[in-house]
């Protein structure tokens, strides 16, 4: 909202954006980053949500009324912005104790200790890259700053990363800052996590866990690198909680997910990394956003079509109100991503099975009621305006949307099978699984090639265990 | 990772990176609502058909000679294609000869 307030007033309109109680520090603190720190704001006292209409009216009249006549015929008067430090400054003196105090006080952690970025370090992470140390990656919302090389070996020792995962922590940021991605959507209220799957070699050059205990910590690789992320997401993009990052229930980071390419290739089943344009054994980032899921355990069968009912309905549960984005709204956005195990996949492929026939098989049995999607969605949810057999005869979603007028009929929550994302990982003598929800276009599927330095393989230390 | 030769005292360098975006002046603001044409954006979220409603009566009550463009003119501005329907906004405001703009809504 506030990015089309600005977008009209750089056209020359006068703007006064409609502004819940609960998002007016996000107002504020956003509107800096699009250049327009005093933009007017109109208070809604409240949540809308949990309003009567009587109760809606009164707030308007009584509050938001008097706001928007005034956004739109005065503005307030900023001040100049205070001074900040120069991108190489060194902004901390002291031992390790100290440097980690003032760190947290000015907003640069998480909350745990953090390694000293000094000059040393840093330098020996910038080791890792042929790109120079000013070359900037991308310019992130809702701060628009530069997202350079050097930022990223700042962070990267502060997350408690090895110099030698500084080629990932590159493409991890270049996927951030792609477009497609959408990063300013970050701090949404639905406090979505973003997950990062690898692929390629480098997951046993550097001892990736790709096996049991996937997602969890416990391997300086997965875990740091997931802690990398929203370090660069505060310091560089701009989210803090309270201010930015609206999240209503976040999570801690996600660990990297790093999926088994072995098993991938022995039952010639493309990986992630395939999946998004790129070929089996290069070393790809894929980075999306997932606002839910959950495990399932022991998904029983011996045949394909005993094992997946089950996956398919925990797909169609846990991306519940995910189903906006399945609309014109979403535009068809939405990915769900179910982790299966090896056993799984091994299950499936001796059944002769290809991924794209399961991706089609869930395409077909991940559906609800018609009646069930609108309940959701009109209801329950935010979207009392928008209808689904409009959205099907406008030609917003596909036809087959509305293959007849009957409520009853079982509508799909994705527009074609290659939507349902499978990852493979895991313990790979366990069946069970994971399905994530996915926050669509507020967090896309994007994949970044993983680019290494010339002497990559001289440098590369032999694996060494993390906590196994 | 340890650097002994710190000796326990480190010199950290700033995390975050240089801000890209200036301020810019907002645009001028009106004398009065008295007989301009304001558009209503919406992102098709929280009850904004209500709340534009209700301020349509509130404002059309204080100026009479208000008019106001909706929001099913303009589409949904917060979508999966919300860069290219903000980069349509200027020439659509201006094409209806709009004055002011509220936006909604931010829950």
């Amino acid at each position: 909202m506030l990015r089309a307030s600005a977008a009209c007033e750089k056209a020359g309109f006068p703007t006064s954006s409609l502004t819940c109680e609960g998002f007016f520090k996000q107002g504020k603190a956003t509107s800096i980053g699009l250049g327009f720190p005093n933009i007017g704001l109109a208070l809604v006292p409240g949540h809308i949500g949990t309003k009567s209409t009587e109760q809606l009216r009164q707030d308007i009249l009584h509050t938001t009324l008097d706001e928007v006549i005034k956004n739109l015929t005065s503005f307030d008067q900023v001040g100049q912005a205070s001074q900040e430090p120069h991108p190489k400054a060194v902004v901390a003196r002291g031992d390790f104790f100290a440097i980690n105090e003032q760190f947290y006080a000015s907003g640069y952690t998480d909350g745990l200790p953090i390694v000293p970025p000094t000059q040393t370090l840093i330098d020996a992470f910038l080791s890792y890259t042929e790109l120079e140390a000013d070359e900037v990656l991308g310019v992130m919302l809702p701060d628009k700053r530069a997202a350079t090389v050097w930022s990223v070996a700042v962070n990267g020792v502060m997350a408690g990363c090895k110099p030698q995962y500084m080629p990932i922590l590159i493409a991890l940021v270049q996927a951030m800052a792609d477009p497609s991605y959408g990063v300013e959507h970050s701090g949404n209220t639905p406090g979505a996590d973003t997950l990062i799957i690898l692929n390629g070699p480098i997951i046993k050059e550097l001892a990736f866990n790709d096996q049991q205990g996937a997602l969890r910590d416990g391997f300086m690789p997965n875990t740091s690198i997931g802690r990398f992320f929203r370090l660069y997401l505060r310091n560089v993009a701009g989210f803090h909680l309270h201010k930015t990052d609206k999240a209503t229930f976040g999570n801690t980071w996600r660990v990297v997910l790093a999926e088994n390419e072995e098993v991938l290739a022995e039952i010639d089943w493309p990986t992630i990394g395939m999946d998004m344009g790129f070929a089996r054994g290069e070393n790809v980032l894929t980075i999306a956003r997932y606002s839910g899921g959950g495990s399932l355990s022991s998904v029983s069968g011996s045949t394909p079509e005993q094992l997946l009912p089950y996956l398919a309905d925990s797909i169609e549960r846990f991306n519940n109100w995910q189903i906006t984005f399945t609309t014109s709204h979403g535009n068809g956005t939405l990915r769900p991503l179910a982790v299966i195990t090896p056993i799984l996949a091994r299950s499936l492929a001796n059944a002769g099975w290809s991924k794209l026939r399961v991706q089609e098989w869930l395409f077909e049995h991940a559906r609800r009621p018609a009646w069930e999607f609108e309940r959701q969605l009109k209801e329950w949810n935010i979207r009392g305006t928008w209808d689904l057999t409009k959205d099907a005869k406008e030609g917003k979603i596909p036809a087959l949307f509305l293959e007849s007028e009957d409520p009853n009929r079982l509508v799909p929550i994705v527009w074609k099978p290659s939507d349902l994302m499978i990852a493979v990982g895991g313990d790979p003598l366990r069946n069970n699984a994971y399905v994530f929800a996915h926050n669509a276009f507020l967090g896309f599927p994007t994949a970044k090639k993983i680019l290494l330095p010339k002497n990559w393989s001289e440098r590369v230390r032999s694996p060494s265990q993390g906590s196994a | 990772m340890s650097e002994p030769q710190h000796n326990g005292w480190f010199e950290a360098l700033w995390p975050r990176g240089a801000l890209q975006q200036k301020k810019l002046n907002l645009a001028p603001r009106l004398e009065s609502l008295k007989g301009k044409k304001v558009a209503q954006l919406w992102d098709d979220l929280f009850k904004g058909d209500v709340v534009f409603e209700i301020l349509e009566q509130g404002l059309r009550q204080r100026f009479p000679d208000i008019e106001f463009v909706s929001w099913r003119e303009f589409g949904n501005t917060h979508g999966a294609d919300e860069k290219e329907a903000l980069k349509r906004l200027p020439d659509k405001l201006r094409e209806l000869g709009v004055d002011a703009v509220i936006s909604g809504m931010a829950c």
